[in-house]
């Protein structure tokens, strides 16, 4: 029975990045207003995405994230909206982190908040002009750069609900980061 | 022996490859759904619709404790100005009472120079309710899912609004769910009224709060706080659905604040005006004097869900 429950609590474990990313994908397209502080969603899953891979990045592998970027962007589009750019956009982050993991083991809050300052920059960078390119039209900015500074200031809350998960690992392996 | 060596080599050669390359490949499939979508939409529109044909149902179930949070929230921010709305409102039911009779009074005289004039009015509309169940929450796209769809009645190109105003027009319908393009989208265009000067123009989107006005002949009369309406050119929008008012004139444009206000709907209204022949009732007969006869109400429509 216990080795049974240990199976499970791994297998939960396991699953948790995946299953958050896919509910904070739902959570985006729910109709939730915060008092009059934005028009658009805050980037939850680029946030989870962002989290994810730099602590669990086995857990989310690189076909997963392509799945989810093309339900998102499929659930989430109009007509003439580009399909594939949070594809993109999950994918290059995972790529980057994984490519500088050595900057962001094991560094202060701080480092890491940056590190998700200047990626997730980019990635809203990469969607604003991706849309502009394929719909050839000059698109206002500043929704998207809205949502970038308000994501920003919500990832230390964001980070510090995840660490605390992060804390009662089951495996709680030392390097288990890769 | 030696075949199935050769096939488990193959195997794990190509298994290697795809590994080494997956990224790769990802990102070429990623860059290439898009150049897809570009090139044909009719492929992924369809597997759009799938996708929103699963997902619906379950938006739809996290849309009420949604409505109940969101409702609790304008709760608490309603009891913060409950006085100044309070004085507001007297002063504004004030001024209504004096417009009620006016209207009134224009409605038994309208009602009689119609019967005069033999005047037809365009077909009645018919009004079906839905409620929100999604937004996009992109920076880039302008829109909401709604949880009525072609079974309700509802049908591409038919427009949305709220008390206020319009919102937006269906673009995209499924059996149980359709998808609202909001006045503000990138890709919104709307023959427009300006009630004043009765001048006709384009309401543009452009994915900023306030749309533009373009392809005005005259640009002179037009001031700030002059009423848009739908002009009802171009088919499936009736004629006089209050859209908003200009919010600026000058050299940078004309920019039109919408009436209809987006931020925590609930539920909407599809009028239905008849052009997709649901609603059509039978025409009335030419000898008749005054306004035809409202057609027979269709069983789908008007029904909240």
């Amino acid at each position: 029975m216990s080795e049974f429950l240990h199976q499970l609590d791994r297998a939960l474990y396991a699953a948790l990045p995946g299953a958050l990313v896919a509910l904070l994908i739902l959570l985006t397209l729910a109709p939730i207003r915060l008092p009059d502080v934005l028009a658009v969603a805050p980037l939850l899953p680029l946030m989870a995405v962002y989290h994810f891979c730099l602590f669990r990045a086995d857990a989310l592998p690189a076909w997963l994230l392509f799945a989810f970027g093309i339900v998102f962007d499929l659930l989430q589009g109009g007509p003439g909206t580009p399909v594939g750019v949070s594809a993109l956009q999950f994918l290059l982050v995972r790529q980057a982190i994984l490519g500088n993991q050595k900057y962001l083991v094991a560094v202060s809050f701080t480092f890491i908040w940056l590190g998700y300052a200047i990626l997730s920059g980019l990635a809203v960078a990469l969607s604003w002009s991706a849309t502009a390119l394929l719909s050839w039209r000059f698109i206002d900015p500043q929704p998207a750069l809205f949502q970038y500074i308000v994501s920003l200031f919500l990832y230390p809350i964001f980070g510090w609900v995840l660490g605390r998960g992060r804390g009662r690992d089951p495996l709680n392996e030392p390097g288990s980061r890769t | 022996m030696a075949l199935r060596k050769a096939v488990v080599q193959t195997a794990a050669s190509v298994v290697h490859i795809v590994q080494r390359f997956s990224l790769a490949l990802l990102v070429a499939a990623a860059v290439g759904s898009m150049l897809i979508g570009k090139a044909d939409t009719v492929i992924l529109e369809r597997v759009r619709a799938a996708a929103l044909d699963l997902v619906t149902p379950l938006l739809e179930a996290i849309s009420r404790p949604v409505a109940t949070i969101n409702g609790f929230i304008a709760d608490v921010e309603d009891l913060a100005n409950l006085r100044a709305e309070n004085a507001r409102l007297r002063e504004e039911n004030a001024r209504l009472l004096a417009w009620q009779s006016v209207a009134r009074r224009l409605e038994v005289e309208n009602a009689e120079l119609r019967g005069l004039l033999n005047f037809k009015e365009g077909p009645q509309a018919t009004f079906i309710t839905g409620r929100v169940v999604g937004d996009s929450g992109s920076a880039f796209v302008r829109s909401m899912l709604l949880n009525v769809g072609r079974r309700a009645g509802v049908a591409s190109g038919q427009a949305v609004v709220t008390g206020e105003g319009l919102i937006g027009r269906i673009t995209e319908v499924g059996d149980g769910w359709s998808r609202v393009l909001l006045v503000s989208d990138l890709s919104f265009r709307l023959p427009v009224l300006v009630e004043r000067t009765r001048e006709r123009a384009i309401l543009t989107g452009d994915n900023s709060p306030l749309p533009k006005l373009s392809l005005i002949q005259s640009v002179a009369g037009i001031q700030a706080g002059d009423r848009i309406i739908t002009s009802g050119h171009g088919g499936s929008f009736p004629i006089g659905i209050p859209v908003g008012v200009v919010a600026s004139a000058g050299d940078g444009g004309i920019r039109v604040k919408p009436f209809g206000e987006v931020v925590r709907l609930e539920f909407v209204r599809v009028i239905d005006y008849g052009i997709t022949g649901l609603v059509t009732g039978p025409a009335p007969p030419p000898e008749m004097f005054g306004p035809p006869a409202p057609p027979p109400k269709p069983a789908a429509a008007g029904k909240t869900r």
